[in-house]
């Protein structure tokens, strides 16, 4: 008895345990990140921060109001409705599984390789670009900032400078491991969204009553009724993409199961409540924030204290967002080099920090690039910053219907399947796709073809790796397996 | 969201404790259907129930994601009496002859030591008692330098030499995993101390159990070269015994 205790007990004889127990590993395949440490509140930091609620409250509401006039809040509703349906499918997968890869690695084991893959190439695709957004929001919102304070600036140095500086701090964030990165976004995450809360409150405050007429519908450009509330679900979605990115961090969090799937419903739950009470406030006192922000006001060399603390707020939470969104970015290219999908290297993590950083040591310079290119490509900001971020928005679209897809096959595999989570899959994914193909067909050109050469590159990608990784294909997908470290041995 | 079970549904307590039975009794590999056909417990409750333990670690699901088994974490409801095999005593047996010292032999269970063989000659503290105050044994500190994190709870104070200053006690954990050797001169008992090396696994290096000579602190201080490299030949011979 003592023999054999010792045997399979805890002192751990992996041989013993195998025979037991087959299929069941000695090491986790996603070993070498640092397992099992990050505190609940950091999760859902990581997840609030990506979502960037400061930055999203200040223009959001501003666009949905656009085209939805007085019933902005509906399309507010409508957007937190889907989106909560989205994270009960996300909870699905997060409640029975730990994964590094996030949401690429849920729907591999509900869609397969394939599904997989597309997922996966979304995720590189949107987190990407919203760390790029994020970047050249800073410089964009930082340099007019500057220029405000200080008229000798040189605008586009100073945007620039601004890039690089923060991609050299937020890379340094994210070595340095998930629990600093965690602390520093959750402090600046909630200094910003207190900042730009104060300030639309005051704003509506000194505005006093609000006349009806100017959002009325069809005035000032608003759709309004129906259609317009459709129309305003868009905008409204795109506030809240980044919401899921806590599931990246299974590996990393402690009690993954439990405080994954609430830090994600959690962080819905909160930014949905913000922008509805900042939707509120801006109808409230319509044009008092029209010129608040530098960039929509630039030029006219007034310098309020509004302003000011507004600028500060976004110019804070784009900062957080680009650590966020890149902390899961990088997980993912980890995760992809773990499935023998991407390149090895990326799947090297630092000795002593137990962070992925090869791949934020080939992330960042990219991203930069693509941040800093598009300030000098000469277009005007805003049409560079609204572009890569739709970029970036339709990707997440994509990887949530596809996530939205995978949970009630996942759970047939696994004989776990319920009504509930049919009905919420189901309604998430149609409302989703209903979105997409909207949106494409109001696309632009710019924003057509850019779609166009992503599919491209992912298809020559997917027959690449057909041919030569074929192995490392079926199997994509890698999470934090049970080992034999976890289980009980039968006695 | 899934609200927390309250002290008032002692239906849902009674249904989870059932499943942690039944996973425990029907074996390795158990699932969610199997086991709500078995207890008559509604699907969509069993799944809440075998997620919510999953989540708490009472159990885990298998690779496959669809099969059930208790996590290491049930085995705090059963502690089972731990012995060392017989050439792992002998090896202790050994040592004892050869110093004046206590030796002892601990494993390690998550955050608790458990004595595997100690001195009967020198009766070590209690093992809950080492276990309730981690960082002021030697033994202890293994265990701390090992997982790298603090205790979350106050560290207290049992004589005037112990370490409760939170960095100061990092500093020692960083010594411990520099030298792996863990020494303690007071800092538990005034007139005791310790000298104590990790067994680890051959294999992966896991940490599986620490030996320790306990002697009078003022002792302990020196530099005790022989001393430790003789406990360093111990553990060695004991590892692959014991992992």
């Amino acid at each position: 008895m003592l023999r054999r205790h010792f045997a399979a007990g805890w002192v751990g004889s992996t041989v013993t345990v195998v025979t037991r127990i087959p299929g069941l590993r000695s090491r986790s395949p996603v070993a070498g990140l640092r397992r099992r440490t990050l505190s609940p509140l950091g999760v859902f930091a990581q997840s609030v921060a990506t979502t960037a609620p400061a930055g999203a409250m200040a223009s959001t509401p501003l666009l949905v109001i656009a085209v939805a006039g007085r019933a902005a809040p509906v399309s507010f509703a409508v957007a937190a409705v889907v989106v909560g349906l989205v994270a009960v499918c996300i909870a699905v997968f997060a409640r029975r599984m730990a994964a590094a890869g996030g949401l690429y690695s849920f729907t591999a084991q509900g869609l397969g390789p394939g599904g997989a893959y597309a997922c996966a190439v979304s995720m590189v695709v949107g987190y990407g670009m919203l760390v790029a957004a994020a970047f050249f929001g800073v410089s964009w919102y930082g340099s007019a900032l500057l220029a405000r304070v200080w008229a000798a600036a040189d605008a586009p140095v100073v945007a620039a400078g601004l890039v690089v500086v923060l991609a050299a701090v937020v890379a340094v964030c994210a070595v340095r491991g998930i629990r600093l990165a965690g602390r520093v976004m959750l402090v600046i995450e909630s200094v910003s969204i207190a900042l730009i809360l104060g300030v639309l409150v005051a704003l509506a405050v000194t505005a006093g009553p609000a006349p009806p007429a100017p959002v009325t519908g069809g005035a000032g450009g608003a759709v309004g009724g129906p259609v317009g509330v459709v129309l305003g679900v868009l905008p409204a979605l795109a506030a809240f993409i980044g919401f899921d990115s806590a599931a990246a961090l299974g590996v990393e969090a402690r009690r993954p199961f439990a405080s994954v799937p609430r830090a994600i419903g959690a962080t819905a739950a909160v930014t949905a409540v913000l922008y509805l009470v900042a939707t509120l406030l801006l109808l409230a006192a319509p044009g008092a924030t029209a010129g608040a922000t530098s960039p929509s006001s630039a030029g006219d060399g007034s310098l309020t204290w509004a302003a000011l603390l507004m600028d500060l707020g976004i110019v804070a939470s784009f900062g957080a967002c680009a650590l966020a969104a890149l902390t899961t970015l990088v997980r993912v290219l980890f995760s992809l080099a773990r499935d023998g999908v991407a390149p090895a290297v990326l799947g090297r993590t630092h000795r002593r920090h137990l962070t992925p950083s090869v791949a934020i040591a080939v992330a960042v310079p990219v991203l930069v690039v693509v941040a800093v290119a598009g300030g000098l490509a000469g277009a005007a900001p805003a049409a560079v910053f609204s572009g890569l971020l739709a970029v970036a928005t339709l990707a997440f679209l994509v990887t949530y219907v596809l996530v939205c897809l995978a949970a009630p096959r996942f759970l047939s595999r696994i004989g776990e399947l319920t009504r509930g989570v049919v009905v919420a899959a189901v309604v998430a994914a149609g409302a989703l796709l209903a979105t997409l193909v909207v949106v494409v067909l109001n696309a632009g050109v710019g924003l057509l073809v850019t779609l166009g050469a992503l599919v491209l590159v992912g298809l020559a990608g997917w027959l690449v790796l057909r041919r030569r990784r074929a192995a490392a294909l079926r199997t994509m997908g890698v999470y934090d397996e049970t080992t034999t470290a976890d289980v009980l041995p039968a006695a | 969201m899934t609200s927390p079970i309250s002290g008032r549904q002692p239906q849902a307590v009674r249904s989870a404790l059932r499943i942690l039975e039944e996973v425990a009794s029907a074996g390795v590999g158990v699932t969610a259907k199997e086991i709500s056909t078995a207890l008559r417990i509604p699907p969509a409750t069993t799944y809440r129930l075998l997620n919510l333990l999953v989540a708490e670690e009472y159990l885990v699901r298998l690779p496959d994601l669809g099969g059930f088994a208790l996590g290491r974490r049930s085995a705090n409801l059963a502690p089972a009496p731990l012995t060392a095999p017989t050439a792992a005593r002998a090896v202790m047996h050994r040592l004892r002859e050869r110093v004046r010292w206590g030796a002892h032999l601990v494993a390690f269970d998550r955050h608790r030591l458990r004595f595997l063989d100690a001195d009967p000659d020198h009766p070590p503290t209690d093992a809950d008692e080492l276990s309730r105050h981690l960082h002021a044994s030697g033994l202890g500190r293994l265990l701390l330098a090992e997982d790298g994190d603090l205790p979350d709870a106050p560290l207290t104070r049992l004589t005037p030499q112990t370490v409760v200053d939170r960095d100061e006690l990092r500093h020692a954990l960083d010594a411990v995993r520099r030298d792996d050797l863990a020494r303690q001169c007071g800092e538990f008992h005034a007139a005791l101390g310790c000298l104590a090396v990790a067994i680890r696994a051959p294999g992966d290096r896991r940490l599986v159990a620490g030996l320790a000579l306990t002697g009078p602190a003022d002792r302990v201080a020196a530099p005790n070269t022989e001393l430790i490299a003789l406990l360093r030949d111990h553990a060695t011979d004991l590892a692959p015994l014991l992992a």
